[in-house]
């Protein structure tokens, strides 16, 4: 009898463990399926991730031709090898068109309500003309948000970008505290998202799902990055405001333009935000000279009373 | 345990006071409980929806919670620094306060840190500091010197009680037996023998001169708390001395509010006289003056430099519409009021100290909040991109709420302990109980400081369960239509000798092309007479479909040495058939690298394939060079093919690999005869990407900086060396007195 019993426990936990090789192998089989996928146009980025194939055994690919391997857990903390990803944000192009704002809700599942990129009509002094300063997470590399936080929920990695683990974070607000450039917004109630779909785990590379009480930014898509292609803020401004790209690489694009990062920023002055309180941002902006837009084009989709906040803010009288 | 005569006089004038509640006693507990049942409604309601039910919103993320935690902090000073440094200076007239004093500290301490609680997000993930916590971050060091502090003051607190336990303990007439035996129990034998009240003695001076630089620092971080953020009115070196002063300021007169109020409802006129309040009075007009000149000197720094944001703080603390009454009521009542009233001998008396303290804690409560709220909301980026909503602050009911609450169980605490033991200690001691306070460099000597060992625990991670609300999406088709127009693009793309068509399959919807996802398209290659099906593919999310040739074709090329390619898209319900068509001549093209003196040059050679099947050099056609980078092709040079050559400088500047290599594209785009034709070569003649160096210990990084560590231990090993003593000799005292006991009845 004693036997028995122990055979039958045994034969469960064979099954057991079978089932979890079909599954497994069921998981790879569909990971795998995204990768064959004959797509010419990415590229190998020399970097190989282990998956299982449908017949069990282990094969290596290319982390270029995988599209479903946003990293998790520790792998997420440490960023993509070899890349530093820097932005330059052309002031002269923008109108406050807020195209990039929609293409970022829409990549990210986030409702209308969760903003993660503001749009400011700056003006530095009274006798110069104001303009329009679209402002994502700046990616800083002396980020102030990162040392103040408890338990190291917002993270810098080695690829420059600062993320968030909303599993980790016990929604104390520092960093949003800390983050003098008010980057950061919090899930003050249900951030009534749509939810990840059913296998899909979370990782702090999409930030989706956002959850309650948690704090949440623009995370510079490294999800995106790791498939070589653009965050969608820069693909869908139509006035190619944004340039994105690895300064590992000295090249940035707007998705239509491809430039030498270094012969960018230098030839056209760039700056960044607020240099001077040595947060050392990876966002660089290129000044608002040679204009493309007159700054009143960007109040045609805008609320009279938000015209009249910005007018009021930005010491506009007329 | 022999007590005299004047400690019995005490006690019968506590007896009632703590053998019945009273009939107001049962009033105010009911009236307190209320007040929490419907604190824990609001509790509940927070934590079931979220801090969308506080005013807290983007910009003013700290509210009134944190407002109550630095306040309450702030009142346990009356307790760690007045009797702490009372007890040291042999102050005469400190015996009559000091419980209440230590009382206010504890019950205090244990209601502030709740408000920290009430303002995170996930309070079920409060033990995640324990798990991942950052000694970088001031929360951490916040946590530390909290919960040392806490049990600092509970130590001091039962140090200053254990006299009183041991006297209830002998007269148990009248009092229930439960709490007979707990007053046993924490009476630690205490028979009053001489080694015994040398030991406590000893004792309670130690924890004095702990505690005191204890409270400092622990005010101290929490300013830092603020102070290490890069916000105006925040940013300030002399934060950490201003909220320690700003402290002792409302401790002082919290225990001035405290002292009045049991002298009246217990009748202690004559223990806590005029005397008491005079004294604590003229302490707490000093430390008025004291603050005053911090807040000056505060203000006047910010005004004078005038850096833009300081202004901004400052209007908004000056301009009536916003906050310039609760400013002129905290930096200039709550200041000028209570010196006035205290300086003048004539208008001092108890009535006037008691209002004093009561505008100077009502002062400072305002104070905590106008340091918090005015300064987030002026962020360093202007307000524009804000719901209205977002922008102001107004506390919500569940603030309110929840402050109430902390207030009422603060009051309960309070009102609770002062019927459990004498709210003044009664019992005095026949001989002079004042030990030598130089004393204390002998024990120190007979002290050996032993290693604290750290021990760290490891808690497996509780995966917490999250409710997310289903988002609606799904859009409903519209009714059956017209079918749109579709629009096939056939492209042609040599890639290093492999041929691959794309068709790209479109459409027009409200003036914008989208692309059709999950569409057959057909390829055809014109053959002598008829086309011939080359293959099928369907269309990608980008509305792409690919399909690779095979190596050879057996089909002949055209005059012009061409191959004709169609595609063509059959059409749905919902789009109409397209196709489109190509005609491509095959090239061969190679790259290869030369180094002549200085100059580094890439070769291409490129030769088409006529009718015959022969290659013949290109001559004319423009080739584009690209480098390849993650999200597109630089481009870094073009070039006229001549007979079948053409060059171009490589890149040096350019980052490659770490070893420097680099690949090169070699293209001709969109060309009439070639279509797209590209080629591909590496050489290592790129910059070489230095290897990334990780910086394992910073603010920013994962590890703290080692002095971080190493002072933290330090700091942590001294306190909590010291209660570790203090605690290993309450239970020797409990020896002792058992032998005592023993001894006597033998």
């Amino acid at each position: 009898m004693k036997k028995n019993s122990n055979s039958t426990r045994r034969n469960f936990l064979k099954l057991g463990l079978a089932a979890g090789a079909t599954a497994l192998i069921g998981g790879g089989g569909k990971v795998l399926s995204a990768v064959s996928n004959p797509d010419a146009v990415s590229k190998e980025t020399g970097e190989k991730v282990k998956l299982l194939s449908p017949d069990g055994s282990l094969v290596e690919v290319d982390k270029g031709h995988c599209h479903a391997c946003p990293a998790t857990g520790k792998e997420a903390r440490q960023g993509i090898p070899n890349k530093k990803m820097v932005m330059v944000i052309d002031l002269a192009r923008c109108r406050n068109a807020r195209k990039c704002l929609e293409g970022c809700q829409s990549m990210h599942h986030l409702p209308p309500k969760i903003e993660w990129i503001k749009f400011f009509l700056l003006r530095d002094s009274k006798d110069t003309s104001p303009y329009w300063f679209p402002k994502p997470c700046f990616q800083c590399n002396n980020p102030p948000c990162v040392k103040v936080c408890p338990v190291g929920a917002t993270f810098k990695r080695t690829d420059g970008i600062v993320l968030i683990d909303n599993d980790r974070c016990i929604g104390c607000k520092f960093c949003m505290a800390a983050c003098p450039y008010s980057s950061r917004v919090f899930n003050w109630g249900s951030p009534d998202q749509e939810p990840l779909p059913a296998g899909k785990k979370y990782s702090p590379e999409t930030s989706w799902p956002q959850k309650v009480g948690t704090v949440g930014k623009c995370d510079f898509c490294p999800d995106m990055v790791r498939q070589g292609k653009l965050p969608s803020c820069v693909t869908s401004c139509p006035n190619g405001v944004y340039f994105y790209g690895d300064k590992n690489e000295d090249t940035v694009t707007n998705g239509t333009e491809t430039v030498r990062f270094s012969e960018l920023v230098q030839q056209r002055s760039a700056y960044r935000y607020m240099e001077e309180l040595g947060t050392e941002p990876g966002v660089y902006y290129l000044p608002p000279v040679n204009r493309l837009f007159d700054y009143k084009v960007g109040f045609q989709d805008l609320k009279p009373e938000e015209i009249d906040l910005y007018k009021k803010e930005a010491n506009l009288s007329e | 345990m022999e007590y005299n005569n004047k400690t019995y006089k005490n006690y019968e004038d506590f007896k009632p006071q703590l053998e019945s509640i009273g009939r107001y006693g049962y009033f105010f507990i009911t009236a307190m409980v209320m007040i929490i049942a419907w604190g824990i409604y609001a509790l509940y309601t927070q934590l079931s929806k979220g801090q969308v039910v506080t005013g807290m919103r983007d910009y003013v993320i700290w509210g009134i919670y944190d407002a109550n935690f630095i306040f309450f902090i702030g009142i346990s000073y009356a307790g760690a620094l007045i009797s702490g440094i009372l007890h040291l200076l042999r102050v005469e007239w400190r015996h009559p306060i000091l419980r209440m004093a230590e009382t206010i500290t504890v019950v205090s301490t244990m209601i502030g840190p709740s408000y920290i609680f009430l303002s995170m997000g996930r309070l079920e993930r409060v033990w995640h500091i324990l798990v991942y916590g950052r000694i970088q971050s001031p929360i951490v060091w916040d946590v530390f010197a909290i919960s040392t502090y806490l049990i600092g003051s509970f130590i001091f607190l039962y140090l200053a009680c254990v006299r009183d336990l041991a006297f209830m303990r002998d007269h148990p007439v009248g009092v229930a037996r439960w709490r007979n035996r707990i007053y046993k129990f924490l009476s630690a034998n205490y028979q009053d023998t001489p080694k015994q009240r040398e030991l406590l003695n000893q004792l309670i001076d130690l924890i004095s001169i702990v505690i005191i630089p204890l409270a400092i620092l622990v005010h101290s971080v929490l300013a830092w708390i603020f102070g290490m953020t890069l916000r105006p009115g925040w940013h300030s070196t002399i934060f950490a001395p201003y909220f320690v002063l700003a402290a002792i300021y409302s401790g002082t007169g919290v225990l001035i509010i405290v002292m009045f109020v049991f002298r009246k409802i217990y009748h202690l006129e004559s223990y806590i006289t005029k005397n008491h309040f005079t004294y604590l009075g003229i302490l707490l007009m000093i430390l008025g003056a004291l603050y005053g000149y911090f807040t000056f000197s505060e203000y006047l720094t910010n005004w004078y430099g005038s850096v833009k944001w300081d202004m901004e703080v400052l209007y908004r603390l000056f301009d009536t519409s916003t906050y310039w009454w609760w400013f002129f009521f905290s930096a200039f009542i709550g200041v000028l009021l209570p010196i006035i009233l205290i300086a003048m001998p004539r208008l001092r008396n108890i009535y006037t100290i008691v209002f004093a303290a009561m505008i100077a804690v009502t002062a400072l409560w305002v104070k905590r909040y106008l340091i918090i709220i005015p300064t987030l909301e002026t962020p360093l980026l202007p307000l524009h991109d804000v719901r209205p909503e977002f922008a102001g602050y107004s506390p919500s009911w569940v603030e309110w709420s929840l402050t109430a609450m902390g207030i009422a169980i603060w009051l309960l605490l309070f009102f609770l302990f002062s019927k459990f033991l004498p709210i003044v200690p009664v019992v005095r001691v026949n001989t002079a109980d004042e030990r030598d306070y130089f004393k204390l460099r002998k024990l120190a000597k007979e002290r050996i400081l032993r290693r604290m060992i750290r021990k760290t625990r490891k808690e497996k991670n509780v995966v917490a369960g999250i409710l997310v609300l289903l988002f609606m999406s799904a859009a409903l088709a519209g009714h059956a239509q017209d079918p749109l127009r579709s629009r096939l693009k056939l492209e042609f793309l040599n890639k290093s000798g492999t041929r691959i068509l794309t068709g790209k399959l479109t459409s027009k919807k409200d003036d914008q092309t989208v692309p059709l996802e999950g569409m057959e398209v057909s390829f055809f290659i014109q053959g002598a007479n008829n086309k011939v099906l080359l293959g099928k593919a369907s269309t990608d999310e980008a509305g792409k479909a690919n399909f690779t040739l095979p190596d050879k074709l057996d089909i002949r090329r055209n005059k012009e040495g061409k191959y004709s390619y169609s595609a063509a898209y059959a059409g749905s319900k919902e789009y109409q058939s397209s196709e489109s068509s190509a005609a491509i001549m095959d090239v061969f093209m190679k790259i290869t690298f030369s180094q002549k003196d200085s100059s580094k040059l890439i070769n291409l050679f490129a030769v088409e394939i006529n009718q015959k099947g022969d290659s013949v050099p290109i001559d004319g056609s423009t080739v584009i060079f690209y480098v390849p980078r993650t999200f597109s092709l630089l481009k870094i040079g073009e070039q006229a093919v001549k007979s079948g050559h053409a060059d171009l400088d490589f890149p040096v500047t350019l980052p490659g690999d770490s070893a420097g290599n680099l690949p090169v594209i070699a293209r001709f785009e969109d060309n009439d005869n070639y279509g797209n034709a590209e080629v591909n070569a590496t050489m290592a003649w790129g910059k070489k990407l230095p290897p990334l160096v990780i910086i394992k210990r910073g603010l920013g990084d994962t590890n703290a900086p080692l002095w971080m560590v190493y002072t933290l231990i330090v700091l942590l090993s001294l306190v909590w060396f010291h209660f570790t003593y203090a605690i290993i000799t309450i239970f020797r005292i409990n020896y002792l007195g058992k032998k005592a006991l023993k001894e006597k009845q033998a």
